[in-house]
């Protein structure tokens, strides 16, 4: 967040359009991006499953992916479709799923805050985990750099249509499929797949343990409640296990 | 929910996801995020997936706790998770978990 885009006006008269098509940048970025694809319909077939088999007509099911495309969002709000939870609930949950991605959009916006507003919001919508790291990776430093909004439409546009094309699959596919072969489970494996990655140290791990303990106590709370209270728990457990390491790593260095 | 509600879902799912994605998009180059709630956002979404998914591998349909041996959900989500840890691959975890969850469901006869 330090990091300030430099002023337009101080930029020379003759300068070039920064962010005219850059077909070099558009093929660079399409390679950086091109293995991932495969991954990200997988994973939207996943997700295409999940919403049928959690009992979404076809249009709902197309309709969520097409609108919302926010894989663990949509998959965290399945069960509280099942279990018929409130409006509030499930929307407090997808926020709070999504929380990481304030953290990627504070990385990735200084480097376009020159932008009109439109095509700001439009670009931090479609941003996924895999576009961000990708994008930082080639450019660290948020200086402008002609090519860069092209790099990143090269990330973002194939990530976009590799996801609702799996999505879409699956939604035709889960369809098809009998209920007991119990395919809504890959949702549930899906999460388990973006979760060990987030537990990058010993206050994460430990704040993940206590939610689900909570999660599981606290199940038979209305509105899915415990669901809440499960979250609430686990960050204070994740904070003070963190602020306690932080103090004995302190004292321990002089 | 009826097809009213799982609308106002989308709606409200999209609404959740331009505020987490975007916001900062517009405002982010005018404020900075203080360090404490920078913590609390590295930590609630792990904590909220763990939170959804625990009940699902832990406790049966009607909401009882099943640690046994015979719920195949409990020990095809750990066996995922020893598996992407050792492999850190998405889709083969998948596969792999599925083979697992079917395998210990037919032979347990779920």
């Amino acid at each position: 967040m330090s990091a300030q885009p430099a002023p337009l006006k101080s930029a020379p008269a003759a300068e070039v359009d920064m962010d005219a098509h850059d077909p070099a940048a558009w093929k660079e970025g399409f390679a950086a991006g091109a293995p991932t694809l495969f991954g990200i319909g997988a994973w939207g077939l996943v997700v295409g499953i999940a919403m049928v088999k959690a009992g979404l007509t076809v249009p709902q099911c197309l309709g969520m992916t097409l609108l919302v495309f926010a894989g663990s969002a949509q998959l965290a709000s399945l069960p509280l479709i099942v279990a018929n939870a409130p409006v509030w609930v499930v929307f407090a949950t997808a926020l709070v799923v999504n929380l990481r991605f304030v953290i990627f959009s504070a990385l990735l916006a200084p480097h376009f805050a020159h932008l009109p507003w439109k095509k700001r919001f439009g670009l931090g919508y479609i941003s996924g985990d895999m576009t961000v790291a990708l994008f930082l990776q080639r450019y660290p430093s948020t200086e402008a750099v002609a090519g860069k909004l092209s790099y990143l439409k090269a990330l973002m546009y194939p990530n976009w249509a590799a996801w609702q094309v799996g999505s879409i699959a699956g939604i035709l596919l889960g369809a098809a499929v009998p209920p007991q072969w119990g395919l809504g489970f890959a949702g549930t494996l899906a999460i388990i797949c973006i979760t060990v990655p987030l537990v990058a140290n010993p206050a994460v791990l430990a704040g993940v343990i206590v939610a689900s303990g909570v999660a599981v106590a606290a199940f038979g709370l209305p509105y899915k409640l415990g669901l809440l209270a499960a979250v609430l728990a686990g960050m204070v457990t994740a904070m003070v296990v963190e602020e306690t390491m932080e103090k004995l790593t302190s004292k321990a260095a002089p | 929910m009826s097809d009213l509600e799982i609308w106002a879902v989308v709606g409200a799912l999209c609404v959740a996801t331009a505020a987490a994605r975007s916001s900062l998009w517009l405002v982010g180059h005018r404020i900075s995020i203080p360090k404490r709630v920078q913590e609390m956002l590295r930590f609630a979404p792990a904590c909220a997936l763990a939170a959804i998914i625990a009940p699902d591998m832990l406790m049966d349909g009607t909401g009882h706790l099943q640690t046994s041996l015979a719920n195949p959900r409990l020990l095809a989500g750990i066996a995922a998770v020893v598996f992407y840890l050792l492999r850190k691959n998405m889709l083969q975890t998948i596969v792999f978990g599925m083979l697992v969850f079917t395998g210990l469901r037919l032979a347990l006869g779920g």
